[in-house]
Formats: C-alpha cells, sequence, structure tokens
C-alpha cells in the first residue's frame, strides 16, 4: 500500500484528491491535481477566478465529475456518490438559501430530509442556532435578515448535518470589509470549536492567509503550492505563486557561487548581486529568480548607513500603514520597499539618495 | 393615469353595472323591459334546471383545470430544463398552435373524434372495433378533452414562467442537503413554482367556467355548459334578463369562491406577484 493510502485509511486525510482532471471539450479546469486534506484542518484553496479551485470543489461536494483521477473522503471513493449521497455540505457563494421557508425550516432542512425525528430536528436547530449566535431569529423570514444573519443561517444550515467535510465556495465574497474580517473570525471559530475539516474557496489571499492552516495554490487549472501560510509567504515554490501571494521584487540573475553557510551567489544582468538561499536543485551558473518582499527591504538616507546598494527615489506612495518607495539601483534595476510608517526613514522624499539593504535569509531563489 | 382609468370605466366597469341592471329588468314575450324585479332571480333558485347547470359547470371547469394541471405541470417541467436553441424550438412549437384561433383549435377534434374521424379509423383498420365508437363525440368527455387542449397554454406559461425564476442554486443546496431528486422536487421546486400554479388554476379555471364554443362544438347535449344556456336567452329565448341574471350570478359564485379559496392558498400573491 502506497504511503498515502495509508494515511487515508488510518482517517489522518479527510479527503484525498488524487490526480484529479477535469476536461470541457480541448480545456482542462483541473489538471493532474492531488492532494490531501488532514482531518480538522482549515484548508484553502486560493487563486484567479478561473484557475480551477471552484470546480475542484464542486467536485468534492458532487456537483462536478472529473473526467480523470479520483477523490476519496474518509478514505472512500465518492465519485460513483450523487450530492445527496455524499458527507458533505457546501456553503454556496450567493448562500442559496430557501426563500419559502423561515430560519428554523432552512436549517432543519437537512435533517427533514434524512428523516429524524420532529422532536430532534427542533433540538439541533435550536443547538446550531445557538453556536451561530441566531437563536433569537429562528421565526425570521430569510429575506427579514442583514447580509452577516444570511451568512449565519447558510453555515447552520449546513453545520447541523455534522458533515465530514464542509465546503465553502467563497461565501464572504459579496460582503463589505467590516462585514468580512468579523465572518472570518466568525468561520475561524467556528471550524476550531467544531474541530470540523473545512475546505474554503477564495480569490482573496489575505483572507486564505488569515484563517487556513494550509493553502493550496492554484493556477490554470494546476496545483501551484501547498503549504502552511508562512511556507507559502516566505518559500514560494515558483513564479506564479511568489506573484499572485503578497507583493515581491522579482529580478532575473545567474547563480555565481555556493557558500558554505548555505547561501548563494547570483548576479542580475544589470549587476546587482544578491546573496540568498541556496536553491536545492541548481546547477553552478543555473538562472534563476530572485524573489525579495517589498517589506523585506530596507530603505535608508544614504548618510545614516555605510553600507548597501546606492539607489535613488523613483516615486514615493503613502498607504497609510505604510510607505511604497520604488528605487532605482545603480545599474538600472527598480526595487520596491515597503516600509512601515513609524520608521526613521519615512520622511525620505522623491529623487532623494538612498541604500538599500536585506537579510539574505530573506532572498528566495527560483529556479524555472 | 387617466387614460388606464378611463379604459377600465368604459370597457371594463360600465358594461358590468350595465349587465347587473338588466338582470333586474322585466321580461315577457313582448322582450325585455326596464324595471327592478327579482323575478330572474327568483326563477334561478326555484327552477332546478339553473341550479343544476350551474353545479356542472362549476364541476366541469374544476376537472378541466385539474386536468390541465396534470398535463402542464410536466410540460412547463420540460420547457424550463431545456436550454439554448433546444428550448427556443421546443417554446415555438409548444406556442405556434395558439396562435390559431381557439374555434378552429376546437373544431379540429371533429375530424379526429368523429364516427368517421381519424381515431375511429384507426381502431377499425386495425380490427380492435368491428363498428365505429359513438362515444368518442359529443358528450362532457369531448368538452374536457377540448378544455384542455384550449386553455392549456395559460396554466403551462405561468408554471413554465415561475420555474424558470427558481435558482438552480437552490437544486443544488436541496441535493447538497441530503434531498433526493423526489424529496427536491416537493420540498423546494413545488411551493417556489406554487404561484404559477395557482395562476394557471385560477385563468384556466375563469375560461372554462365561461366556456361557449367548446361545449358548443364538442359537448351535444349533454356537455352543455352555462355559457350555451346564457348565449340561448339572450340568443334565441330573446330573454336579456335572464341571460344577465345568470351571467351575474356565475360572477358572484366565481368571486366568492376565488375569496374563499385566496384564505388558504395565498391568491393574493398570485395578483401581486409574490410580494406583501
Amino acid at each position: 500500500m502506497p504511503r498515502e493510502d495509508r494515511e487515508a485509511a488510518a482517517g489522518a486525510v479527510a479527503v484525498a484528491i488524487r490526480k484529479v482532471g477535469k476536461r470541457f471539450g480541448s480545456v482542462a479546469a483541473l489538471d493532474d491535481v492531488s492532494l490531501d486534506i488532514r482531518r480538522g484542518e482549515f484548508f484553502s484553496l486560493l487563486g484567479p477566478s478561473g484557475c480551477g479551485k471552484t470546480t475542484l470543489l464542486r467536485s468534492i461536494g458532487g456537483f462536478e465529475a472529473p473526467t480523470e483521477g479520483d477523490i476519496l473522503i474518509e478514505g472512500r471513493s465518492v465519485l460513483h456518490l450523487a450530492p445527496y449521497e455524499r458527507p458533505t455540505n457546501m456553503i454556496f457563494q450567493h448562500l442559496a438559501l430557501f426563500p419559502h421557508l423561515g430560519v428554523r425550516d432552512n436549517v432543519g432542512f437537512g435533517l427533514r430530509m434524512k428523516g429524524a425525528d420532529r422532536a430532534e430536528t427542533a433540538r439541533r436547530v435550536q443547538e446550531v442556532l445557538r453556536l451561530v449566535r441566531l437563536e433569537e431569529y429562528g421565526d425570521r423570514r430569510v429575506d427579514q435578515l442583514s447580509g452577516g444573519q444570511r451568512q449565519r443561517v447558510a453555515m447552520a444550515r449546513a453545520l447541523v448535518n455534522d458533515p465530514a467535510v464542509l465546503l465553502l465556495d467563497e461565501p464572504l465574497g459579496a460582503l463589505d470589509l467590516q462585514l468580512r474580517l468579523q465572518m472570518q473570525e466568525e468561520l475561524r471559530r467556528l471550524q476550531r470549536q467544531l474541530g470540523a475539516t473545512f475546505v474554503f474557496v477564495t480569490h482573496d489571499q489575505g483572507e486564505a492567509m488569515a484563517m487556513s492552516d494550509r493553502i493550496a495554490v492554484m493556477n490554470a487549472g494546476r496545483l501551484q503550492q501547498v503549504g502552511t501560510p508562512a511556507e507559502i509567504y516566505e518559500r514560494p515554490a515558483n513564479r506564479f505563486v511568489a506573484t499572485f501571494v503578497g507583493h515581491a521584487n522579482l529580478v532575473e540573475a545567474r547563480l555565481t557561487g555556493r557558500r558554505q553557510d548555505g547561501f548563494a551567489e547570483a548576479v542580475s544582468a544589470d549587476g546587482l548581486a544578491f546573496l540568498g538561499q541556496a536553491p536545492p536543485h541548481a546547477g553552478a551558473r543555473d538562472a534563476v529568480l530572485a524573489v525579495l518582499r517589498h517589506e523585506k527591504l530596507r530603505v535608508h538616507p544614504s548618510d545614516t548607513v555605510q553600507a548597501g546598494v546606492a539607489a535613488s527615489v523613483v516615486e514615493r506612495t503613502y498607504m497609510g500603514s505604510s510607505l511604497r518607495f520604488t528605487c532605482r539601483a545603480q545599474g538600472g534595476a527598480i526595487l520596491t520597499a515597503d516600509t512601515p510608517n513609524d520608521m526613521p526613514g519615512r520622511d525620505i522624499a522623491e529623487g532623494a539618495a538612498v541604500l538599500l539593504d536585506w537579510s539574505p535569509a530573506d532572498v528566495v531563489f527560483l529556479t524555472e | 393615469m387617466l387614460p388606464g382609468v378611463a379604459w377600465l370605466v368604459v370597457f371594463g366597469l360600465a358594461p358590468v353595472l350595465f349587465m347587473i341592471a338588466v338582470s333586474f329588468w322585466r321580461s315577457s314575450i313582448f322582450g325585455t323591459t326596464p324595471d327592478f324585479v327579482l323575478d330572474s332571480y327568483a326563477r334561478i333558485i326555484e327552477e332546478p334546471l339553473y341550479l343544476d347547470l350551474i353545479v356542472k359547470t362549476l364541476r366541469m371547469a374544476a376537472l378541466a383545470t385539474l386536468l390541465s394541471l396534470v398535463v402542464s405541470y410536466p410540460l412547463a417541467w420540460f420547457l424550463a430544463t431545456r436550454r439554448g436553441v433546444w428550448k427556443a424550438i421546443w417554446l415555438v412549437a409548444v406556442f405556434v398552435p395558439f396562435w390559431i384561433s381557439y374555434v378552429v383549435r376546437t373544431f379540429v377534434w371533429l375530424p379526429i373524434l368523429g364516427r368517421n374521424g381519424l381515431i375511429n379509423q384507426a381502431l377499425l383498420s386495425l380490427g380492435i372495433v368491428d363498428a365505429p365508437v359513438e362515444w368518442l363525440l359529443y358528450n362532457e368527455g369531448a368538452v374536457y378533452v377540448g378544455l384542455v387542449y384550449v386553455y392549456t397554454l395559460f396554466m403551462t406559461l405561468p408554471i413554465y414562467l415561475a420555474l424558470g425564476r427558481i435558482d438552480p442554486k437552490l437544486l443544488e443546496a436541496s441535493a447538497d442537503l441530503g434531498a433526493r431528486p423526489w424529496q427536491t422536487f416537493r420540498h423546494v421546486v413545488l411551493p417556489l413554482s406554487w404561484p404559477g400554479v395557482l395562476s394557471g388554476c385560477i385563468m384556466v379555471f375563469l375560461l372554462a367556467v365561461s366556456a361557449y364554443v367548446t361545449p358548443r362544438l364538442l359537448g351535444g347535449t349533454s356537455g352543455i355548459m352555462l355559457g350555451n344556456m346564457i348565449a340561448s336567452q339572450f340568443l334565441s329565448n330573446n330573454n336579456w334578463a335572464m341571460g344577465a341574471a345568470l351571467s351575474v350570478t356565475l360572477v358572484g359564485i366565481v368571486g366568492a369562491l376565488l375569496l374563499v379559496a385566496g384564505r388558504w392558498i395565498g391568491v393574493a400573491e398570485v395578483f401581486t406577484g409574490g410580494r406583501k
């Protein structure tokens, strides 16, 4: 038995995606996607629209049929099961609450369909309404609720069925920012409290970062990287992840040497020298892409420090909590730095001569 | 506003008021003269002939409505679930016959159901019967066939529209929550299409209860309805007062039925488009 099958059988894996592909004619919405979603984890599928994340989620729920591969939930293949036979529940993008039913009947719908007895249904519905803090609203019609309350009804309606996996299809997309942050917190609280497995689809990297135990970044139907928010952010696996998640300087360079301490040296075409984490499988003089996050690049007025890369400030953008300096280094490379608003360098003006520096530990070399 | 109000007064309210007035006129063998007497209403109550015909007409209209619903709901569902160019083709196929006059569409049943009609010829040539079947035409059954065929679109259309307004995500949500297809139909589709069903039932019932051409052409003597009786009061008996009184009685009864029905099936929603 291969390792991943043993893991699935042992119950550590809630959802196993095995080489799943989905083709619409000649277009591949999903292309050879394999990943394991662990039991009790908040897992996000992150990517731009059309990257296949929703297709993957809907395939888990049974609303799309993959053309290749297999999907296992709790170790059992579910491809032959209809949505109403799967141990999953979905929170839909636009919630899809039943307009002809009140809050209580919306929430109790799943239990009623399974023929649960009336008293038990009423008890469970009340319990879940309390969980989402809507116990006073059972008798309301759904069109009498605010956006946030409707959101909670949708959560309650799914959670009352005690699904093995809860699927969330960008349910927060339609909310304004404040409510969105509040609901993020609420979802996270529920997930921790219930210890349930959540699979959350979003195109918002901030949302994915803030909520997830692990994230799968997708693009053009393919998996780009799977990891914790920190791994995704600090160690992007490729150019797509480096640009889609956060803001980064990307500089084409060529490796020039490898040092004893694990760092490698590289030089860009315009003469910028980098020290950074040595890429594991790179030849001595390979082309690499140096990735340096905007906030890891520090800007100093040239009279305050001795060493650094000489540059001049081309543009200074005030962004509230931070300042963005776009700098042209000697040799012509353009580098961008985001500086917290309380740093000493905040008064640097456009056109000023500055010195740039960064820690080698913050530079990632990508081989492509 | 004003042109609409004027229209309603001249073509809606005035004829009804005139009809009510006429129903109190005095009728004799010399014709109908303006007056205020209850003679016609008294006769409607006293003569079982009239009451029986009113009850029979209501019963026939109700059954025709029910039969239309049974035919129309699956048809509306079929149309609502088609996609793309096929939807257009099917819609046209369903609607085109209704561009033809309903008189013609009723008439067309004569060569189908008649003694030498299509069905009898088929039965004879297949050797299923030795002599033409006589009971296909000129009875109540033939009237139902005609009414359902002529008015079914008034049932299909509102149901089709109601089904089309149902968000497909609701059907997914229902399946996701464990509802099997028939449960989704019973608990989501049916309640959400209910306003369409009600509109359709009311339309078809109102049309069927006042049917005149269909029972006239297909009903023979046993399939006669109140509409035929009213027409004959005006056209052959020259008793306008009686015709008017029968009309007013029918309108009154149907109005009362709608009011009563409205108490428990939410007819108000039909006329307000579901808004409260």
